[in-house]
Formats: structure tokens, C-alpha cells, sequence
């Protein structure tokens, strides 16, 4: 690439111009190549070109910034023209669904639009500012979209092939999915890159009919049911937005840039909510629990490279600038709540794509709750889990969607044994899993500055401790299942598309890798980001920032290394004759089946069973969820109320 | 100079001092039956004699979590040591018990899998306590730094009165006493064996005992922390703290889990939120 | 012995007890032994709820056909060095039961047996006796010197002279 530019002789206004255009383009271009493909062989070539392609322009670009791009005024015409046409595609789809409602806020977002088109005809001054640039935030996003997204589409091309197999989806549908999940990078590229509100919002619409798409893919009644939320409640949260953009538009700012330096209050408070929609926060949450319908290749990409993200990234933007007001104050209750509640409600469920979502919405809800603390230091812890967790939780659902292919179920019940039958998968579910739990991994590390930025609030620190501890407590029940085992001499290697396989170990040394390396991440680029996103912070919460980064950090990594070596040892040196059988009171019957046997009183093998806790009474998901959503609900009134207070 | 001698104190030092004092609780809780007892030092000789042991295990996974035990209950006591940040500290503290869960349920034992969710019922009901201990601290101190604590003028007790108080309550689950020794018990044969560490054997028994000698030497210490500056009165408190605790022990009958976990949220837990509300409010008056 | 590390392992012996078909006078009597009159803490001995950190199995009662099968699996999951104690005379030639068509008589048609405590049921003080015995034959095994195979060695203990003798004699 770089020769192609020096050959061309380009400048370096077009050479930005360029890496834009391509994270945009190229991956849509891909995924009209992917469905045009006539054999399957050629469909995963073309994608996995384009992954690769992507990734390499992704890390590119983020090597050119930071850089704005400026455009004639043509663009927004274009804008505008893509808007409505995105627009009328959701309505067309919307009313093929029956989905009156959403064929209302279509007509509804027209309106506005043309509203702002024929006010901005009528001469109200506003600030011209970069329609695209790339910022150290949106650049983190971008790596994160184009390599972890990447390896999903790898991933996604074995698994439809087995998927397909299994009669899951039908020959002529696979390639409009990948058209769909290719396509959806570079949109998410575009939403991340863009600083014009129209061009964000057309983005914005693109993911959201992109999401609809991926999780009808199915075409079951279920699937389409709650396809249709999703697009309920995202278009909805779009048409927020475009208030949004009319808002600003009268307030003399076209982009975001012009928001953050005008401080346009409401503004943010419509854009905050349009974020709460798409990244599945209390209220909103239940389109990303209907998502997991579509294959989990569309999971993993929702959940952690893109869609989600998109709602948690517009608040880091925006979030700096209005540090301190009384409107911060309610969205980190948000965020914290979401968290709190996400949590609880992940320890009640045994599905284990549900326990993924419910944390996904948590997870999300501490970075909203982060944002809303509005510190260099709460900024960077959110930072910290907009990174890793993209990372790890893309893994988590990767290795579930593999586990359900093997075993055929998603339960996490049925996932005992799963280190027998399938070492690698089970092996790296469980370093997934630990690195969302364990010191000195970085989303333990995150939510230990999250604890510590938000203790000056003392609601917010309650959530986010409560929601702390119900985190450990899902996942720890989890990696018990999966880890329960017998003795086996060996391990035989499960048998699983490459790219399956490949995508697996790759992801997962990323994960552990940079997971290792928190501490040292932490200190070279996210705490100058934090500090580049806060010029003005006070002496004191620098100091916070400083100090999360002078943590002893020996300790933290010598003493489970130590641990992890001795236990190499002992296992290197394992002697099976010290293998017995569990104690079951003598009774024990062989010990090869997935739950333990033993002799009842009529010399008969019986199968005992010891299910988790999962407080079913207590942490009813039917009961609990309406009332949370009213709660939620206030919450997201009061932010109004704080506006109009104001 | 000073860290390395705190280093040697809390990672060689330490242990022996807990191994004492669990030969002394032995020798206390048979005088309180009426029975002679066993010499001081038995903890000491049940070590040697399960090191000594053939290391009997159900799978290969299991063994990893008794080191993790240990080496996350070390890490505790030296990030403290350090004077380091008391939040990792306490996520240390956590998954200290939390690898004995994970160890404990990855056999396919009942009573294994019953004592591990047990501990993790005893988990939910005493980490408030510990969470808002280190929350009171930092609103007395204003750094989440452990040394901080040595820094100040008045002894926490002080501020943290009531604090205190449930920090006593959660105390009792963490030494895995009555009335809530309900996850592993020498007492409770019939109902879960031995629960979590049931499925360990010999040397890894020794290691899991070892580990509870530095965790009874870290919770006593915290109550000497308590009363920092004047360290004797806060050894002597600590001391008192632990026989109480023995007497306790041999006086209650165990309870349920769920009566564990109301237990402690309803008056202990409420107690320490009080101590942490008025010390906000006393801060955003006075500050 | 000298003082050595073999030493130390019999100040803490760990006893697991396995009633196999016994009519529980053993049982009980086992029992008393941890009562403040004997109490075996003394001797670092404690009750283990299971095999696997126990270095003495306490066996009572005479091993019928059925629980033949327990005892063997009880027994494997010991951890070596151990040694098996069995307790009254039902486990050394099935007692009464001797010649029953249920009854095997004897533990050690199951398992090999390291001392025999006779009696119907022992007194505590016999009881004892064989742990202590069963102690000495730990340390030898641990120490890797052949121990000597039961050879059904009588004990017997007098009736104490006391305050406690008549009582002892009313029961």
C-alpha cells in the first residue's frame, strides 16, 4: 500500500482520504464479492481476503493518526441520500415483517430528516468541521473492528460449513450472510471513524439493518420475532439520533467535534439514549438476549467487535465534555445499574449464550457507568474493557459456538467432560473465561480502577461492587462445569474445521497475551488517551490515573505464574497411580459417563446429578426484568428531567 | 531494607505464627470440652505427616487450583505488606477462595460440588463486609493504599466502629467456624464429608492447610490494623478477637446457608453500611 | 525409632471408620474414645469423614457379600502409608454371625488387616491400645521396614478398679 501511495505520488490529505475510503469500501466490496461467489471454496477465499485485507488496513491506519478528512459540501447530499435510502430498506423490510410500529418510526425519521434538510437550507450558521477522523478512540475501535472482526469471519466461513451441514441455513441464504457480516465491518469502520452526525447516523442505520438481517438469518419464527425487536429498538434509538441531528443542527454544530465544543447538552442526552438502545442497556436490552437466535458467528460479532460497541463508543466520545454535570451523574447510575442488574440476572441462567449476553449487557453498563464518572481514570478503566472485553467475549463466543456444534446444546449443564472430548475448544474457554475474572488479566484490572474511580459516588461504587461480585460468581460456576473431568491418560485433539481451529488459538494468545500485559498496555496507551481526552483535568485525578499505573505489579504476575509452574510440574511429572476415584461412600459405579454413578439399595447404577446455583426463585429473570426496565426507565426519564431542569 | 524484611516477615514468619495459633484454638476448644487435647504444635505434625502422604487426586485439573489457592493468599499478604493498593489486594483475597471453588468443583464428587457452593454462598455473605471495610478505609484515609493506613493519626477503629463489628461476624465465616462452617468441616461427617478440600489428598491437604495458616494470620492482622499505632493493644485485641471466636465456635450449631447469607446482609452488613454513610457525610461536610 | 520425620507422622493419626454390617456396640465404644474420659486427640488422632485423609481405617462389624465391595473400594482410596484396625470380634472371624450364609467373617478375607481389636464390643481402653499399636506399625511402614502381618493377637483388658466400676459392670 505504501508503494501504491509513493508510486502515485499522493499527498498525505489523500493518503487519509484513501485509508477511510478503504476501511469503508473494502470490506462492502468483499461481501458483495462473498455473495456473487458461485462455490463455497471461492466465498471463503474472498472473505478471508478481505478479513485479512481489512485487518492490515485497520492497523494501518491507526499507524496515520491522528488525521481528519475534510470533504466538499457535496457530501452531505450524499449523506442524506444514503440516509433515506437506508431508511426506506428498513421500512421495506419492516413491512415484509408486519412491523407496523417500525414502518412508523421509518415515516417518522423521514420526516425529521427532511425537517433538518429544508432548515439547513434556511441559512442557520453552523461550524464546518471534518466529516471523518481518527482519533487515538476511534483508532483502538478500529483495530479492534477490522482484527477481532476478522477472525470472526474466519471463524464464521467453517462454521456455516458445518453449520450448513447440520440443515441450519440453506445454500442461498449463506451468501447473503456473508455479504451481511462482511459488510457490517466496514459500516462499523464508518460509525467509528465518522465525525459528521449525518454521515454517523447513516452509519448508525447501516449497522442497525445489518444486525436485522444477520439475526433473521434463520428465518425461523423465533428468529424473525426477534429480528424484529432488534429492529424496533434500534431504529427507534435512530430516530433519536436524527432529533439529535436536528437539535444540533439549530444549535450551530454539524459534527461531533462541534457538539463536545459547544457543549450542546441536549444533544448529548438524545445521543446518550440512541447509545443506550444499541448497546443493549437497561431499558433497551432485550434485542441483544433475542440475537443469539442467528448462528454464533453473529453473536460473537455483535457482542464484542461491533454493533454493542457502537452505543459505548458515541458515549466515550461525548463523554469528556460534559465531565461533572448533573446529567453524568444519572448516566453512570445507568451504566452501573445495567451492570449490577446484568449480572445478577447472568447468575440465574444456565443457557450459556444467555449468561454471554446477559454479560456482554453488563459489561457495557460499567463502561457507560465509566463514562459517566467522567475521570481520566474512570475514561481509562472504560478504555481498558471496551479492549479486552472485545477480545475476550468474541472468544467466549466463538468457543460456545463450537461447543453447541459438538455437543448440541448450549446448556452449561451439558458441558461437563468437554475437556475429554474436546481439549482444545474446553482449553480455551477456560483461559477465556479466566482472563474475564482473574488477576493479572486486564478486565480484572478494569474493573478494579472502575471500583476505584467511582468511590466518590457512592450509589455507583454500591452497583459496581455488587456487580463485581455476581460476575465472579457466573463465571466461576462456569468454569467448574467445564473443567469437571475423570482421569485420562490422553487427549485426543477434536476434529473441527481449521479455520475454526486456527481462529481458536489465535484469538485466545491474543487474549492471554494482552491480558499479561494489562498493566503495560495500560501505561503506554490507554492512560496518555485518558489524558488527551481530559487537557483540563485537576491535579488529583491525574494523579489517580498515575497512580492505577504504578500498581505493584510483581506480585500480581509472579505469584500465579508461580502457582501455574508448579502446576506444569506436577503434571509433567503426574504419576497415574495416584489417580482414584471420587468419594461417593464406597458405592462407586464407573466413572466414564458425564455424571457420576453409584450403587443404590437395590444393586442398581444410579445417576446422581448436582446442578450449579443458579437462585431460580430469587433472581427470577420474568419477574426481575419488568421491574428493572421500569427502574431503568426512570432513570432514563430523570436524565430528561435533569435537562429540563437545568 | 524495610520491604525485605516485611517480605520475610509475612511470607515466613507469618505462616508459623498461624500455625500456632491453630494449634492454640485445637488446644483451647478441647479445654472447652473438658478434654486434655493435643500438643500445640499438632498443626505441625499433621503438615509433616500429610506431606508425607501419597498424593491421591481424581484428575490432573484439580491440582492447579490448590497452588492458586496458595500462591493468591501469599499475593494478599504481600500486596499488603507492600503497602499496595488494597482493592487488588482484596480481588486476591477473593480468588484465593474462589480457586479453591473452582478446584473443588471440577471432580465429579457431590460433596466436593456441594462444599464448593457452599463457599461460595459464604463468599457472597462476608465479601460486602470486607468491600466496605476497604471503602471505610479509604474515605478515613483518602488513598486506596494499604500504607496509608500506618500514616494515620487516629487508630481506624475510630471511624470504623461498626465496621469493626461486622468485620468480626464475617471473621467467623473466613475461619470456617460454627455457626458457619458450612463448607468444610472437621465436624460435619454426615452431611458434606469434608466439602471442598474432600477431594484432596495428602501433600495438597498440606498445602490448602498452610494456606489457612497465612489467612488466619491475615484476618488477625487486619484486626490489629484496626488499632494501627498502638500495634500491642491491637495484638491484644486480635488475640481476645480469636479465643472469642473459639468460644463461639464451640457454643453455636451450624446454620443453613441461606440463614448464613440473611445473617450477615441483614445486621452486619447494614451495620457497616451506616459506619460508611455517616463517614460520607462527614466528609462532604467537613471537606 | 529415633526422632525423625517417621516420628512425626505418628503423632497424627487420622482415622476413617467403616462400619460393615456391625450391630454398632463398636460403633459406639469407637465413639467414647473421643470422649473427655479417653479422648484419642491426645495422641493427635482425629475422625475423618473419608478414606482419602484418613491413615487408619477402622473397621467394624463382620463383611457380608454386599458391602464386601465397598470396604475394597473404601480401602483403595486410602493414601499410602496406612494401616487397617479392626474392632471387635465380629471383624477378625465374624463373631456370632461366624457361619452365617450372609456373612464372609472377617475383614481380612476382604483386605489385608494390620491389627484386631477383639472383644464384644472392646472397651475404649482396648481400642486405644490398638490404635497405638496400628501407630507403630504407621511409622514402620513409612519408614519403609516390613511390618509384622496381624497375627491376631489377644488383648484383654481388666475390668478398672473405681468409681467407674460399677457402673461399667451395670451397663
Amino acid at each position: 500500500m505504501e508503494a501504491l501511495i509513493g508510486s502515485q505520488g499522493l499527498t498525505k490529505m489523500t493518503r487519509n482520504e484513501l485509508a477511510v475510503a478503504v476501511l469503508v469500501v473494502l470490506p462492502l466490496v468483499g461481501g458483495a464479492l462473498a455473495w456473487l461467489a458461485p462455490w463455497r471454496w471461492l466465498r471463503s477465499a474472498v472473505v478471508w481476503l478481505t478479513a485479512g485485507l481489512s485487518a492490515a488496513a485497520g492497523v494501518y491506519a491507526v499507524t496515520l493518526l491522528p488525521f481528519s478528512v475534510t470533504l466538499g459540501s457535496w457530501h452531505e447530499v450524499v449523506a442524506v441520500v444514503c440516509e433515506l435510502m437506508l431508511v426506506g430498506l428498513v421500512a421495506y423490510f419492516a413491512w415484509d415483517e408486519r412491523g407496523w410500529l417500525i414502518v412508523g418510526l421509518c415515516a417518522v425519521q423521514v420526516g425529521v430528516l427532511i425537517f433538518e434538510w429544508l432548515e439547513g437550507a434556511g441559512q442557520i450558521p453552523v461550524i464546518k468541521d471534518a466529516v471523518f477522523c481518527l482519533d487515538g478512540l476511534a483508532g483502538a475501535l478500529v483495530v479492534i473492528i477490522n482484527v477481532i472482526g476478522g477472525l470472526i469471519l474466519v471463524y464464521a466461513t467453517g462454521y456455516m460449513k458445518v453449520h450448513s451441514c447440520h440443515g441450519g441455513g440453506r445454500g442461498a441464504r449463506e451468501g447473503r450472510f456473508f455479504l451481511v457480516l462482511t459488510g457490517f465491518l466496514g459500516l462499523m469502520n464508518g460509525l467509528v471513524l465518522a465525525n459528521h452526525l449525518g454521515w454517523l447516523s447513516v452509519f448508525w442505520e447501516g449497522t442497525t439493518l445489518c444486525s436485522f438481517l444477520l439475526i433473521r438469518h434463520e428465518g425461523t419464527p423465533e428468529a424473525r420475532g426477534n429480528a424484529r425487536r432488534a429492529l424496533l429498538i434500534n431504529v427507534f434509538g435512530g430516530v433519536v439520533m436524527s432529533l439529535a441531528g436536528v437539535v444540533a443542527q439549530r444549535g450551530g454544530a454539524e459534527s461531533l467535534e462541534g457538539v463536545l465544543g459547544s457543549r450542546l447538552t441536549v444533544v448529548f442526552v438524545l445521543l446518550c439514549i440512541a447509545a443506550l438502545a444499541k448497546s443493549a442497556q437497561f431499558p433497551l436490552q432485550s434485542w441483544l438476549l433475542g440475537a443469539m437466535v442467528a448462528p454464533t458467528p453473529v453473536s460473537a460479532l455483535l457482542h464484542s467487535a461491533t454493533m454493542v460497541k457502537a452505543g459505548a463508543y458515541l458515549v466515550l466520545r461525548l463523554a469528556p465534555a460534559f465531565e461533572g454535570s448533573a446529567v453524568m451523574d444519572v448516566i453512570a447510575l445507568i451504566g452501573g445499574f445495567s451492570f449490577a442488574v446484568a449480572a445478577a440476572l447472568a447468575v440465574s441462567q444456565s443457557n450459556a449464550k444467555r449468561v454471554l449476553a446477559y454479560s456482554t449487557i453488563s459489561n457495557l453498563g460499567l463502561i457507560v457507568a465509566c463514562a459517566g464518572i467522567g475521570t481520566p481514570l474512570a475514561y481509562a478503566a472504560a478504555l481498558m474493557i471496551v479492549c479486552f472485553h472485545a477480545a475476550s467475549k468474541g472468544l467466549l463466543f466463538l468457543c460456545v459456538g463450537a461447543i453447541e456444534q459438538e455437543i448440541g446444546s448450549r446448556d452449561i449443564e451439558d458441558m461437563g467432560s468437554l475437556l475429554h472430548t474436546m481439549p482444545l475448544t474446553a482449553g480455551v474457554t477456560i483461559a477465556g473465561m479466566l482472563t474475564m475474572l482473574v488477576p493479572p488479566f486486564g478486565m480484572l484490572m478494569s474493573k478494579l480502577m472502575a471500583i476505584e474511580a467511582a468511590i466518590e459516588a457512592p450509589l455507583v461504587v454500591l452497583l459496581v461492587i455488587a456487580g463485581s461480585a455476581l460476575t465472579v460468581f457466573f463465571w466461576a460456576k462456569w468454569i467448574g462445569r467445564v473443567q469437571t473431568v475423570s482421569y485420562h491418560a490422553r487427549y485426543r485433539l477434536e476434529r473441527m474445521p481449521r479455520s475454526m481451529m486456527g481462529v481458536l488459538v489465535v484469538l485466545c494468545a491474543m487474549v492471554l497475551g494482552g491480558g499479561l500485559g494489562s498493566l503495560a498496555i495500560y501505561r503506554q496507551v490507554i492512560e496518555p488517551m485518558a489524558l488527551g481526552a481530559f487537557p483540563h483535568a485537576a491535579e488529583k485525578a491525574v494523579a489517580a490515573l498515575r497512580a492505577a499505573g504504578q500498581l505493584h505489579s510483581w506480585p500480581i504476575l509472579v505469584f500465579p505464574l508461580l502457582a501455574v509452574i508448579a502446576w506444569l510440574v506436577t503434571v509433567w511429572r503426574f504419576n497415574p497411580g495416584y489417580v482414584r476415584l471420587p468419594y461417593l461412600a464406597g458405592e462407586n459405579r464407573d466413572e466414564t459417563e458425564l455424571s457420576y454413578k453409584f450403587t443404590s439399595v437395590k444393586d442398581e447404577p444410579v445417576v446422581a446429578w448436582a446442578t450449579s446455583l443458579y437462585f431460580r426463585r430469587t433472581l427470577n429473570e420474568e419477574r426481575i426484568t419488568p421491574w428493572a426496565n421500569l427502574l431503568a426507565w426512570l432513570l432514563v426519564l430523570s436524565l430528561l428531567g435533569v435537562l429540563g431542569g437545568r | 531494607m524495610g520491604t525485605v524484611m516485611a517480605l520475610f516477615f509475612v511470607v515466613v514468619v507469618a505462616p508459623l505464627v498461624g500455625l500456632v495459633l491453630n494449634g492454640a484454638d485445637r488446644v483451647v476448644t478441647a479445654r472447652l470440652q473438658g478434654r486434655v487435647g493435643p500438643p500445640l504444635l499438632q498443626p505441625l505434625y499433621d503438615l509433616v505427616k500429610l506431606w508425607r502422604k501419597e498424593p491421591l487426586v481424581v484428575n490432573r485439573v484439580q491440582i492447579g487450583y490448590v497452588y492458586l489457592h496458595l500462591a493468591f493468599m501469599v499475593m494478599t499478604l504481600v500486596l499488603l505488606a507492600l503497602g499496595g493498593d488494597m482493592v487488588l489486594a482484596l480481588f486476591a483475597h477473593a480468588f484465593s477462595a474462589l480457586s479453591l471453588v473452582i478446584g473443588a468443583s471440577s471432580v465429579r464428587s457431590p460433596f466436593s460440588r456441594i462444599g464448593a457452593q457452599r463457599k461460595i454462598m459464604q463468599m457472597l455473605a462476608y465479601e460486602p463486609v470486607f468491600i466496605l471495610l476497604v471503602v471505610g478505609i479509604y474515605l478515613r484515609t483518602g488513598s486506596f493504599m494499604a500504607s496509608a493506613v500506618g500514616r494515620l493519626d487516629a487508630p481506624l477503629i475510630v471511624s470504623l466502629p461498626l465496621v469493626f463489628l461486622a468485620y468480626l461476624v464475617a471473621l467467623e465465616i473466613k475461619l470456617e467456624k460454627s455457626p458457619f462452617d458450612v463448607a468444610t468441616s472437621h465436624h460435619a461427617h454426615q452431611e458434606l464429608v469434608k466439602g471442598v478440600t474432600l477431594e484432596y489428598a495428602g501433600p495438597y491437604l498440606a498445602l490448602i492447610e498452610v494456606a489457612h495458616f497465612y489467612e488466619t494470620f491475615l484476618l488477625l492482622g487486619i484486626v490489629a490494623a484496626f488499632f494501627v499505632r498502638q500495634i500491642w493493644l491491637g495484638v491484644g485485641v486480635a488475640l481476645v478477637v480469636y479465643a472469642g471466636a473459639i468460644v463461639v465456635d464451640n457454643v453455636c450449631a451450624r446454620l443453613r446457608t441461606t440463614w448464613m447469607v440473611r445473617c450477615l446482609w441483614t445486621v452486619p452488613v447494614m451495620l457497616a453500611v451506616c459506619n460508611i454513610i455517616w463517614l460520607y457525610v462527614r466528609r462532604t461536610q467537613g471537606g | 525409632m529415633a526422632w525423625s520425620v517417621h516420628e512425626l507422622l505418628g503423632r497424627s493419626p487420622w482415622f476413617v471408620h467403616y462400619n460393615c454390617n456391625s450391630c454398632n456396640g463398636c460403633d459406639i465404644e469407637l465413639l467414647a474414645c473421643l470422649t473427655p474420659l479417653y479422648d484419642v486427640e491426645r495422641f493427635g488422632m482425629l475422625h475423618v469423614g473419608n478414606p482419602k485423609h484418613a491413615d487408619i481405617l477402622v473397621v467394624t462389624g463382620s463383611v457380608n457379600h454386599r458391602n464386601a465391595r465397598v470396604l475394597q473400594n473404601v480401602y483403595a482410596q486410602l493414601p499410602t502409608p496406612h494401616v487397617v484396625v479392626g474392632l471387635g470380634v465380629c471383624t477378625s472371624s465374624g463373631g456370632v454371625f461366624a457361619g452365617s450364609y450372609n456373612v464372609l467373617g472377617g475383614v481380612d478375607k476382604v483386605i489385608p488387616v494390620d491389627v484386631f481389636v477383639p472383644g464384644c464390643p472392646p472397651r475404649p481402653e482396648a481400642m486405644m491400645d490398638g490404635f497405638l499399636r496400628a501407630v507403630e506399625i504407621l511409622k514402620r511402614k513409612s519408614a519403609g521396614l516390613p511390618s509384622a502381618p496381624a497375627e491376631k493377637e489377644v488383648i484383654t483388658v481388666a475390668p478398672p478398679s473405681g468409681p467407674h466400676a460399677e457402673e461399667s459392670d451395670a451397663a
